[in-house]
């Protein structure tokens, strides 16, 4: 059940900040709810206000500009999920969003809520930071780009300032000769690990670089970039036991932790497994690309 | 009675007689009755598992504007306030201790939701931590605290020979059966195989959490409720709250699923207290993390040992099944009374040994469920089948048709005998599932099989009235709550059959106990058997009684008489059913009344059980052995029904029940850490979705026309629930070579095992 | 915690407007008022049902603009200028959609508490997909939940609702 709050509905981002400064803790952003309002119904949370920044307009467009897909933080997933740009420029993006929670709440919450929220068991954290995506805070007269791995400070909590919102997400289209992927596991409601990967192959099908992100299995989503230099080089024949290793180091840079998802020596164990399905996946798209 | 060679409407897919109110959003439930003049309730809960009330203070809950009452210990004192319908053991408001997390310890009634919500906020307890017993294991520990050394005697429905609680110990009830001599038994055998299994906490997850509506006037006590038992209820508020049974009125609208879960009495007490004290009438809709602390399944650890011959024959069992049956007996005794006839199973084994123990803890009071006592012993049971048979070398299948009951042997003594043929059910349900191509499949792969039987529950009271009205027609009046198993249409049908009118005049409503006659209760598959049989007497004797006017009008001989169709014909002459209660009341008007009862000996056996309930299951898995995850190819499920008064419905029976016992085989467990639970919530306690539907999911329904229900129907719908477990465990262990003891089937239980047998 | 609760002089009243079951409705609702409390309790229409209360059940399903939301998270004041549909409002002058009639025919309910938010859900998958495969039924309801049927009956009235929804839209 819900206790009383009172609703700010500013119409730009400026007068969004200055709410966001004039109220401090004693409000926050409102952006979809699907995560906000459980935690609110349970009493785990209150805030006197609640300022909805879905008035503000042009906040929920996908628009792809000079290579870059910019996506507006108040998209909701389902839009993401169906969006034609996305799909052509970014379908491993797609098929994340394809797979968040359940089609209800993809209705409903945007990706920028999701992301600001900070759950620890939320997917799309995990893949813009292996497709290189930056983030984009305004405040009332600044505006920054935070990169994705910069973003998550700990489980609920990123490096948003008091006054700031999140306004764009910024994700550089898929280079030409590479592939990303999104795999989760897990068997309750939410994944007890998700791993997102980005390989991109030079002319000779060597691995130019590669980028590995673990999430839902510690507090935050991370990069792992100790992980990434084993691939890199790697011809596809190679790169098995190059995953192998690049596995186990990220499972243990994970921070798993042990709870109702498994225990943190199962969750290690499956970044690896969902490690190796992930490049699986990317080569088996790249080899069915390259044949048609 | 009708014929049997020529049904009209039992026997056919009939559309269910609720369905139009169901899927137009009409249907209502308890939490959809508004009454003038309600409140809205909240409940303040312990925080501890096992603790001293020391004091509460509601002053400043009273203040707040809308707060009407507040109720705790101090307003029970000039009432009964414990129930229980096997032990009066459960106050229906903390009094000295809090026994579990989430006893009612304060309620509150308020003009809304909000404001009640609120209010439990300010009301302050204080607490002093007792040790608390988290496990059976704990609680059997030699000087353990006694939780229940106040037990108020045996309740309103314990139907108990006798009870065993072992006061002074925290075992509520210890059941023994034994027969030969096991010593012998064992000493003949060639091997002897010993396991020990455990099975989670699980909870229900009735989508519609409990909720009921009290109103406390000059005329008595009136209850809505959710539940399922609305004449058990009514027997214990009667108890409570020292009034006669003509003056409390329960009314069951629909209700939202039960599977157990609303058996018996639940907040019932607690409702009429707070209504009771406000002076108006209170709602309290319990939220699903608050009914998750209300009831559950046992918990168990089931040691088994069983004595063979070297041919596989069965010699010689022991079992011991310890039982967690949480902090109030709730059905716990008789959880533990058909456990132990469940884990001697449907083989032929003269030398048996078997206790069952529900032993009190610190945790959420566990009660019905689905197959009281049968998923625990029968996961145990024919997981264990399958060991042997694999040490053996016997073919698990062949071990089991080696050792199942034929129809007509002896199960025990005093009971009564296999009623149905085990043997053919299970070689279908090993046709459907490939068994024979099986051998050949790679690893990661395989099938496993499982037998469940039970001896039902089913007692065999129940009454009915059947009334035909002047315009033809008919109100049927049973007290079996429709949960969704569909009985209200099964029920019709009977009656529609019987008296030879289209199932489209037939009415049955929702029980109101000031109108509709006695009925034991909803559950043990009993209401198609016991109060199937009541309704088809009733309808008889409606059916007796047209003949007879009939026969006056048309003047012709009761013997000449034959009813079709609404109609009363001898020869050419014929009368409809209207226009013959014309005649006989000489007005537009008038009824007449079938009254039909079931009782021991009277249109029922006496002997115990009514009818073996089956439920045989087969599983076809794919394991992933890089996560362990399970994937369930097909499903078949078997059920020996006697006779399907509505087949369709059947199926959805089985099939639901099937699909509950894949959850609590994979996913489902509640899970508690030194008392305090640490899932109850549907985001962290999984149960299963479309996307655990088996790729292919069969039902095989049996129709021997051999039960004591009408037409030869027994009873159904519980036992699918057993074979899951056992049948994918069965599976995983020939798709893998390894054995998990312990249930749910996690990946990651998988996992380890895989990883434990691979560095062997 | 009760202290911090607002005072009476600030309770904040928004005027919306909406279509409900096809009727325009005017009213004024509370910031923190949630769209199930406002359905049922407001306009009597109870078929939409509370259950888990965390979006994972699918008892409270609603259509907004023809998308599948859970009322219990949705907060009243969203539905301005929305067109919401409840399962009372399927029904057109007494008859039955072809979803309701199926899942009768197939068995696809039991207790029916799940069945609104089920039939409702099934709507919309249907209108975005008038043929969908088995795998995308089971994608689309999956967070549908329902204890009692084991999902079977009710995958195979919606399969039954399309083909007649189909038929009828293409006039045979």
């Amino acid at each position: 059940m819900l206790r009383r709050f009172r609703l700010e509905e500013p119409e730009s981002v400026k007068e969004a900040c200055e709410l966001l400064a004039r109220h401090g803790e004693s409000a926050r952003i409102y952006a979809g709810g699907t995560e906000l309002l459980l935690a609110m119904k349970e009493g785990l949370i209150q805030y006197e206000r609640l300022i909805n920044v879905k008035k503000i307009t042009g906040l929920d467009q996908v628009k792809l500009e000079n290579g870059t897909i910019r996506i507006g933080a108040l998209t909701p997933h389902r839009k993401l999920e169906n969006d034609p740009v996305l799909k052509q420029k970014l379908p491993a993006f797609v098929r994340m969003e394809h797979h968040v929670a359940n089609v209800r709440v993809r209705e409903v919450g945007t990706l920028g809520g999701n992301l600001c929220f900070a759950e620890p068991h939320a997917d799309p954290g995990t893949l813009l930071m292996v497709l290189g995506a930056k983030l984009v805070a305004e405040r009332a007269s600044s505006r920054r780009e935070i990169p994705a791995e910069r973003f998550f400070v700990d489980a609920y909590e990123t490096c948003l300032e008091a006054d700031e919102l999140l306004t764009d997400i910024h994700v550089p289209a898929l280079p030409e000769r590479a592939g990303a992927a999104y795999l989760k596991f897990g068997y309750l409601e939410r994944p007890s690990v998700g791993v997102g990967l980005f390989i991109a192959w030079d002319q000779d099908a060597a691995i130019a670089e590669a980028r590995i992100a673990v999430g839902c299995a510690g507090p935050k989503p991370k990069r792992v970039e100790e992980a990434e230099g084993l691939l890199k080089g790697k011809s596809a024949r190679d790169a098995a036991s190059a995953l192998a290793q690049a596995g186990e180091i990220a499972g243990r840079a994970a921070d798993a932790i042990g709870d109702l998802h498994g225990s943190a020596e199962y969750k290690e164990h499956i970044v690896g497994v969902l490690l190796k399905r992930a490049f699986q996946q990317i080569s088996e798209q790249r080899s069915s690309k390259s044949s048609r | 009675m009708a014929t049997k060679s020529s049904f009209t409407i039992v026997g056919k897919a009939a559309r269910r007689v609720e369905g139009i109110e169901k899927v137009t959003g009409q249907a209502k439930f308890t939490v959809d009755l508004t009454i003038p003049g309600m409140l809205e309730g909240k409940v303040a809960r312990s925080p501890y598992p096992h603790a001293l009330v020391e004091s509460i203070d509601t002053t400043r809950a009273e203040k707040l504007p809308g707060v009407v009452a507040v109720l705790t210990r101090a307003d029970v004192k000039d009432i009964n306030p414990y129930f229980g319908h096997c032990l009066r053991d459960r106050p229906l408001i903390a009094l000295d201790r809090v026994r579990y997390v989430g006893e009612p310890v304060a309620a509150v009634a308020a003009v809304d939701a909000l404001t009640a919500q609120e209010a439990l906020s300010l009301v302050e307890v204080k607490y002093k931590e007792l040790p608390v017993m988290a496990t059976f294991d704990d609680s059997l520990t030699p000087g353990a605290p006694i939780l229940h050394p106040d037990i108020q005697g045996e309740g309103a429905y314990h139907e108990l020979k006798k009870l065993q609680a072992e006061i002074q110990t925290n075992v509520c009830h210890h059941e023994h059966i034994e027969e030969g001599d096991v010593g012998t038994g064992f000493a003949e055998s060639d091997r002897i195989f010993e396991d020990v299994f455990e099975f989670p906490m699980v909870y229900h997850y009735t989508m519609e959490p409990h909720a009921a509506i009290a109103k406390v006037d000059a005329n008595g006590i009136t209850v809505w409720s959710s539940c399922a038992h609305p004449f058990v209820v009514r027997a214990e508020l009667a108890l409570i709250f020292e009034q006669p049974l003509s003056k409390v009125q329960v009314l069951v609208p629909y209700v939202g699923g039960a599977y157990g879960g609303k058996s018996y009495t639940k907040i019932e007490p607690l409702v009429v207290a707070l209504a009771r004290k406000a002076g108006q009438p209170v709602r309290l809709e319990q939220s699903v993390p608050e009914s998750m602390l209300t009831n559950r399944r046992h918990s168990a650890r089931v040691w088994i040992k069983t004595g063979v011959k070297r041919d596989g024959t069965l010699v010689a069992r022991e079992a011991k099944v310890l039982l967690d049956t949480g902090a109030y007996a709730d059905n716990g005794p008789r959880v533990a009374r058909r456990a132990a006839t469940r884990i001697h199973g449907p083989y032929r084994i003269g030398n048996y040994n078997i206790d069952a123990l529900a032993v009190y803890t610190n945790t959420c009071p566990a009660g019905s469920f689905r197959s009281i006592g049968g998923p625990q012993s029968i996961w145990a049971l024919e997981s264990h089948m399958d060991i042997m048979a694999e040490q053996l070398g016997i073919d698990p299948l062949e071990f089991r048709l080696k050792n199942l009951l034929k129809r007509g042997d002896i199960v025990k003594s005093g009971a009564k005998p296999m009623d149905a043929d085990l043997l053919s059910d299970l070689k279908q349900v090993a046709v459907k599932l490939d068994w024979k191509g099986s051998a050949k499949r790679r690893t990661g792969s395989g099938v496993g099989l499982a037998v469940g039987v039970t001896d039902s529950e089913a007692v065999p009271v129940s009454t009915a009235i059947v009334r035909l009205l002047a315009d033809g027609s008919v109100v049927l009046m049973s007290g079996s709550t429709e949960v969704g198993q569909g009985t209200r249409t099964v029920l019709c049908q009977i009656a529609a059959e019987e008296l030879s009118v289209a199932l489209e005049k037939v009415t049955m409503h929702s029980t109101d106990t000031n109108v509709t006659p006695f009925d034991r209760s909803t559950g043990a598959s009993r209401s198609t058997t016991v109060m199937g049989t009541a309704v088809r007497a009733a309808a008889a004797d409606l059916r007796a009684q047209l003949i007879e006017i009939g026969a006056e009008i048309l003047k012709a001989k009761p013997e000449q008489i034959v009813l079709k169709d609404g109609e009363i014909i001898a020869g050419e002459y014929r009368i409809g059913y209207t226009k013959a209660l014309h005649t006989y009341f000489g007005m537009p008007g008038g009824e007449l009344i079938g009254r039909g009862y079931c009782r021991p000996g009277g249109g029922m056996s006496p002997i115990y059980p009514l009818f073996w309930e089956t439920g045989l299951g087969g599983a076809d898995v794919e394991v992933d052995v890089e996560t362990g995850e399970i994937k369930l190819n097909r499903f078949v499920g078997l059920a020996d029904v006697g006779k399907a008064i509505n087949p369709p419905q059947c199926e959805g029976q089985d099939e639901g029940a099937a699909m509950m016992g894949i959850g609590h085989t994979l996913f489902e467990s509640l899970i508690y850490d030194k008392g305090q639970p640490l899932n109850p919530n549907l985001v962290d306690y999984r149960v299963p979705s479309f996307r655990n539907l088996p790729a292919v999911f069969d039902t095989i329904l049996v129709e021997n026309q051999d039960g004591p229900g009408p037409h030869g129907a027994k009873g159904m719908g519980e036992t699918g629930i057993v074979s899951p477990a056992p049948a994918i465990g069965n599976a995983l262990a020939r798709a893998t070579g390894v054995r998990i003891r312990e249930l749910p089937l996690t990946p990651e239980r998988v996992w380890r095992a895989l990883r434990d047998k691979s560095s062997k | 915690m009760a202290e911090g609760r607002l005072k009476a002089e600030d309770r904040q009243f928004i005027p919306i407007t909406f279509t409900l079951n096809g009727r325009a409705q005017e009213i004024q609702v509370e910031p923190h008022e949630l769209l199930i409390d406002v359905i049922r309790n407001r306009f009597g229409f109870t078929g939409t049902k509370r259950s888990c209360d965390v979006q994972v059940c699918g008892a409270c399903t609603v259509l907004v603009d023809g998308q599948p939301v859970s009322s219990c998270t949705y907060l009243a004041f969203e539905a301005l200028g929305h067109d919401v549909l409840t399962i009372e409002g399927l029904a057109k002058n007494g008859k039955l959609h072809p979803l309701q009639e199926a899942f009768i025919e197939h068995g696809g309910l039991q207790c029916g508490f799940c069945t609104p938010g089920m039939i409702l859900a099934a709507k919309s998958l249907l209108e975005q997909n008038a043929n969908p495969t088995r795998e995308e039924i089971i994608h689309f309801m999956e967070g549908n939940i329902c204890r009692c049927t084991g999902y079977k009956k009710i995958l195979e009235s919606i399969q039954a609702a399309a083909k007649t929804l189909r038929q009828q839209s293409s006039g045979v």
